[in-house]
């Protein structure tokens, strides 16, 4: 145990480390069945012990945001989330850590299919139950969802490979204004488009080939940056990405069936959180196979040393064509899921706002990581709307928490870490960290 | 031809804008090799420390305290407001920058972002959000040259943009800092081991480039006088287009770049269909940089960057 | 880790013990204000907020709102939307499903109206946008408002206005592309104009791009190309720099704007280069009378300033929404019911007296109202020129 933990208590205090120790034998499905269980707790009794605590409603964001307005309500808001959330899922976790690292050591024997299909239905369920509770709750998770996706696929372009691109809202709204295109072409009856040409009900069935057109779309614009990329790199390269946006977003407000400056409304209700979620699992999983394959040790190869890679056998060209044909194929899908979920969009949402947005959310969670994609959106999102309370002022925490962030970690929170589902989902038990 | 003037004289006014927030930019981007997105704010704080020493000063001269003709008033204020800029400046780069020297670039890029947003917001939150009238210190009286119309004002923007580049242009090329400044963008890994201090000259730098970004500021602001605390944001990213354009670390590269995106959007706008007017610039930019992948004066070396 | 469990104790204890300052067992009714206080139009928020501060002050002066005998505290909610599509959708929902009011006034702009429209629509909240020109806003939406004109009715106001006053037969525009209010009412004012003067009488149609300042490429070919008079729907930001570029570029004719100029900032950013030019709006401030004179000095007096379009139309769009809550004769305190009803109220006025004047609500949720032709006076005032009825 001394040596195990010994050298990582050097930084940490000691209080940390045997918090670690008291939760380190919780494996992952325990806590995702803790979680499900705090949720559902909350749907029962939430009403309840949110009156009970003097607090209006149920706090809709860990309390941030009711805090923040009633100051005096804050212990309220503390209690309600110490008992719902943290004491629930440790309490649930500890007592199931048991019988679950006994499934976990099972599980890792199956196909590994069939333990990641029981994780994600757990996590699903529990963002179901959670998000049940108040719309709000379920826009922001949607467009969470929507901004890992963004996040992920400028990983692969500004963490994976390396350079500084730009390009980002460009390719969302190609993608964006892809999908909506098409589906409100279809499905809706509308000023731009006209009637509608197919029944509504056959709407989620071409939703998804409406996402795809508008990921292809996004990719093929993003050959107008692919094609420099083999002679520029590094600045050169960052400011075409840049010309690239300004250019899209200038082509959008001058197509005039395509809305003009007036954009695009009433694309059809269809991104709910289950189809978000599916896109975001397939685009996490394939992401991160497309990393950890061969292509993605080519994409470092070639952010490391080009000549080098070059020189062994890495084709550059090849490399770097299809790593921005995949980024914007997956920006373009998020673009066109954003589009569906605040079923409106116009050019200017997708300027040098949104460019700075996906920027930091990238940076703040970890370059070259899957992980990091995910904890940087999840957690400025958050953020910011926890933060919603303190208007202006949330404008000036923000960026001071990234400047502290990027100071005292500059790749990032969690850089450089792969992502691995079966490490990830493996039993862990007490013995071996006791060795 | 006099439309074509015409719009040549607009595209210079323009033009010496982008070249002198472009400066400001190359200024830190070719010797500490950093993008510096705080830079488009801090041409904005230059112009609002501007309109506060232009009041402040107009005021006095008012009261009779200090009897000044206008023309001495904005020559103070453009002096006073560098002067004050350039402490924003190193600022910033005490606060932002310089704990992030070993850190990849992009770091430093998020915290500039950052910063920048700070400055808006911070501007926001102190003055309110009316926007601000910059005083006109010179009274604008219109010549007619044979149709085309030049103002006193468009004149003296341009000129003191000019003398501005050259006296930066000097300042590089004769003096013992200029000669340090240069070497570090050269090597500056080596460099210090030289005896060439690292932190005076990083300060020194941001110093200058936003004590430029504040002159920019001021003569912006006497050029069109409205103030707001968003007007850096764009200005900011297009400076950056322009100071890599120019190539890295080259004053007369980014001075160039910046006249060149003036003279693209003037005349695009005033030749072609306005509406597509962003459409055509930036595709002449990024046209540019397909078949000059380096910038103007860049050298193809300096491009394999770490990031 | 007893300590944990101690820590949580301590927690609840304190969470309990103060559990009473939450405690409210008054009536309430909440109104929601979608705002764009930080982004683009900061000072559209401003005035947005402090319409409904006083509007506040005003109910709670009377003690509360009355509706149906009964006495209901009131209690505004403002919520900052950055003057971003996605976030005016978060913050109408966030009204909606978390604060619970009964009814929700903004968001301003179309591009955070039309989103936030879509949500309190799906979610059966009545909304008022007192700004946004878009029909899009508040097409086929049966819960959603607007409290101004809109361009098809504002572009030919102007235009007739101009043939009639000046008789010209040639006009420019100048607009902004990337901004749907501009774009929308330049359009519609070619299309008047050339329906009054014949195909062509446009002779120059320039465009720029939000977030420009330099005019004078489009300016000079709109000099250039004979334009007798300068139409330019901008907001006051604009305006200021582009009547001063081309007087520098040699512009010597009227130029003329809509209700986007409506701001006291207008003459205050333009100075007397914008001396003695014309445009429609929606009140006067200059010369006026009753109601909207003592709101604006009151306005004057409390915030330094006379209040812009935005802040009588944020105004006025209280007032309509205090109005259908008195008219739905009783809340029964289910929301769902109440917003209903309240929505059914808000249809069937008749006729409302605003400051910003008299209007009646088409079956879209679009108002019926006068357009009013101001003069900015020698003095920088705007004076009432001439009244525009539909």
């Amino acid at each position: 145990m001394v040596e195990k933990n010994g050298a990582s208590s050097i930084d940490t205090p000691k209080r940390f480390v045997r918090l670690r120790q008291f939760l380190g034998d919780i494996p992952l499905l325990a806590w995702l069945f803790g979680g499900l269980i705090s949720v559902l707790v909350e749907t029962q009794v939430g009403d309840a012990l949110a009156s009970l605590l003097g607090l209006p409603k149920v706090p809709v964001l860990f309390g941030c945001v009711l805090a923040l307005k009633h100051p005096l309500l804050l212990p309220g808001a503390l209690a309600y989330v110490s008992v719902i959330y943290i004491a629930t899922i440790v309490l649930v976790g500890k007592i199931t850590a048991r019988p679950f690292n006994l499934l976990a050591e099972k599980m890792i024997q199956w196909p590994i299919v069939i333990p990641v299909a029981i994780h994600l239905i757990t996590l699903y369920a529990i963002m179901h139950v959670w998000s049940d509770i108040s719309l709000y709750r379920e826009l922001t998770l949607k467009l969470t969802l929507i901004a890992i996706m963004l996040t992920l696929s400028l990983n692969i372009i500004n963490g994976y490979m390396g350079e500084f691109s730009c390009s980002h809202p460009g390719f969302m709204s190609l993608g964006a204004y892809g999908a909506s295109a098409i589906m409100v072409l279809f499905f809706v009856n509308d000023r731009l488009f006209g009637k509608a040409l197919l029944p509504e009900a056959l709407g989620p069935f071409f939703f998804p080939i409406a996402l795809i057109l508008g990921g292809v779309a996004a990719a093929l614009g993003a050959l107008l940056i692919a094609i420099p990329s083999f002679k520029t790199r590094g600045d050169y390269l960052a400011i075409i990405s840049l010309a690239f946006m300004f250019i899209v977003k200038s082509l959008f407000e001058n197509l005039q069936f395509m809305g003009g400056a007036r954009g695009i409304k009433g694309q059809p209700d269809l991104a709910n959180l289950p189809t978000v979620f599916i896109w975001l699992v397939i685009c996490v999983w394939v992401i991160n196979n497309f990393v950890r394959s061969t292509m993605g040790k080519a994409l470092n190869a070639v952010r490391d040393d080009e000549m080098a890679a070059e020189a062994m056998t890495v084709n550059t060209r090849r490399t770097k064509m299809v790593a921005f044909l995949f980024a914007a194929f997956w920006a373009g899908v998020a673009g066109g899921l954003f589009a569906h979920t605040v079923r409106f969009i116009n050019p200017n949402t997708f300027g040098v706002q949104r460019l700075a947005e996906v920027l930091a959310m990238v940076y703040f969670g970890g370059l070259n990581s899957v992980y990091g994609s995910i904890v940087g959106a999840v957690s400025l999102n958050l953020l910011s709307e926890m933060l919603r309370p303190l208007a202006l002022f949330k404008w000036i925490i923000i960026p001071l928490l990234l400047i502290l962030i990027m100071i005292y970690r500059p790749t990032g929170l969690v850089a450089f870490k792969e992502f691995d589902v079966r490490k990830l989902i493996q039993p862990k038990h007490k013995s071996e960290k006791e060795v | 031809m006099q439309l074509f003037f015409q719009n040549l004289i607009n595209a210079l006014q323009w033009g010496s804008f982008y070249a002198l927030i472009a400066l400001g930019y190359s200024m830190v981007y070719g010797i500490l090799m950093l993008f510096n997105f705080a830079h488009g704010d801090i041409f904005m704080v230059g112009a609002y420390i501007g309109f506060g020493v232009a009041t402040g000063l107009t005021a006095l001269a008012a009261m009779g305290a200090l009897a000044l003709p206008n023309w001495v008033i904005l020559v103070l204020t453009i002096l006073i407001s560098m002067f004050l800029t350039s402490f924003v400046g190193m600022l910033v780069e005490r606060i932002g920058y310089r704990p992030l020297r070993e850190a990849p670039r992009a770091s430093a890029a998020i915290t500039g972002l950052m910063i920048g947003i700070i400055l808006e917001t911070g501007n926001l939150a102190i003055l309110g959000a009316q926007r601000i009238r910059f005083p006109s210190l010179i009274k604008s009286t219109t010549y007619d040259l044979g149709g085309v119309f030049v103002t006193n004002k468009k004149i003296m923007i341009v000129v003191v943009s000019l003398v501005l580049m050259l006296a930066l242009n000097e300042f590089i090329r004769r003096t013992r800092w200029g000669m340090a400044m240069r070497a570090m963008a050269f090597d500056y890994v080596v460099i210090p081991l030289m005896g060439v201090p690292l932190n005076t000259i990083a300060s020194l730098t941001f110093a200058l480039g936003s004590g430029l970004a504040a002159a920019a500021g001021i003569l912006f602001a006497i050029a069109y006088p409205v103030l707001d605390p968003y007007i850096g944001i764009i200005y900011g990213w297009k400076a950056f287009v322009a100071a890599i354009l120019g190539g890295r670390g080259s004053i007369k590269g980014a001075c160039l770049a910046g006249f060149l995106l003036g003279f693209i959007e003037i005349f695009v706008g005033a030749y072609m269909p306005s509406t597509v007017r962003d459409l055509i610039a930036y595709s002449i930019i990024l046209l540019i940089l397909v078949f000059r992948p380096h910038g103007f004066f860049g050298e193809p070396h300096s491009a394999k960057l770490r990031l | 880790m007893r300590k944990g469990f101690l820590v949580l104790v301590a927690i609840l204890v304190l969470g309990l013990a103060l559990a009473p300052c939450g405690w409210t067992a008054q009536k309430t009714i909440k109104i929601g204000i979608n705002a764009p206080i930080t982004g683009d139009i900061p000072k559209v928020g401003e005035g947005s907020k402090y319409a409904a501060e006083m509007w506040l002050e005003d109910i709670n002066a009377a003690g509360g709102l009355e509706v149906g005998g009964v006495k209901y505290n009131v209690e505004v909610v403002v919520e900052d939307n950055e003057s971003k599509p996605e976030s005016a959708a978060k913050a109408a929902t966030k009204l909606i499903t978390e604060d619970e009011v009964l009814a929700i006034v903004g968001p301003q702009a179309s591009s955070q109206a039309i989103p936030a429209g879509e949500m309190a629509n799906n979610y059966g909240t009545p909304m008022i946008s007192p700004w946004s020109t878009n029909p899009d806003t508040t097409k086929d939406r049966p819960f959603v408002f607007r409290g101004c004109f809109l361009d098809p009715f504002q572009g030919p106001v102007v235009a007739n206005f101009i043939k009639e006053e000046f008789g010209f037969t040639k006009a420019a525009v100048l607009y902004d592309v990337a901004s749907d209010y501009p774009k929308g009412l330049a359009e519609v004012f070619k299309e008047a104009w050339e329906k009054n003067n014949g195909p062509g009488s446009v002779v120059a149609f320039e465009s720029f791009t939000t977030k420009d300042a330099d005019f004078s490429s489009q300016l000079t070919n709109i000099i250039n190309s004979g334009a007798q008079v300068l139409f330019t729907p901008q907001y006051y930001n604009e305006v200021a720099l582009i009547v001063q570029q081309a007087h520098e570029l040699g512009w010597k004719n009227p130029i003329v704007g809509s209700d986007s100029w409506g701001s006291a900032e207008t003459v205050k950013l333009c100075g007397e280069d914008c001396y003695g030019l014309f445009f429609s709006t929606h009140y006067a401030s200059a010369g006026a009378t009753g109601a909207t004179k003592a709101f604006i000095e009151r306005y004057n007096k409390k915030y330094g300033y006379v209040p812009d379009d935005v802040g009588a139309l944020t105004w006025d769009a209280l007032r309509i929404v205090q109005a259908a809550i008195e008219g739905t004769g009783g809340l029964s305190g289910d929301l769902k019911k109440d917003r209903e009803k309240v929505k059914d109220a808000l249809a069937g006025i008749k006729e409302f007296a605003g400051i910003t004047g008299k209007m009646t609500f088409t079956p879209d949720g679009d108002p019926i109202k006068c357009a009013v032709i101001v003069r900015i006076s020698d003095k920088g005032e705007f004076e009432f020129f001439k009244s525009v009825c539909p």
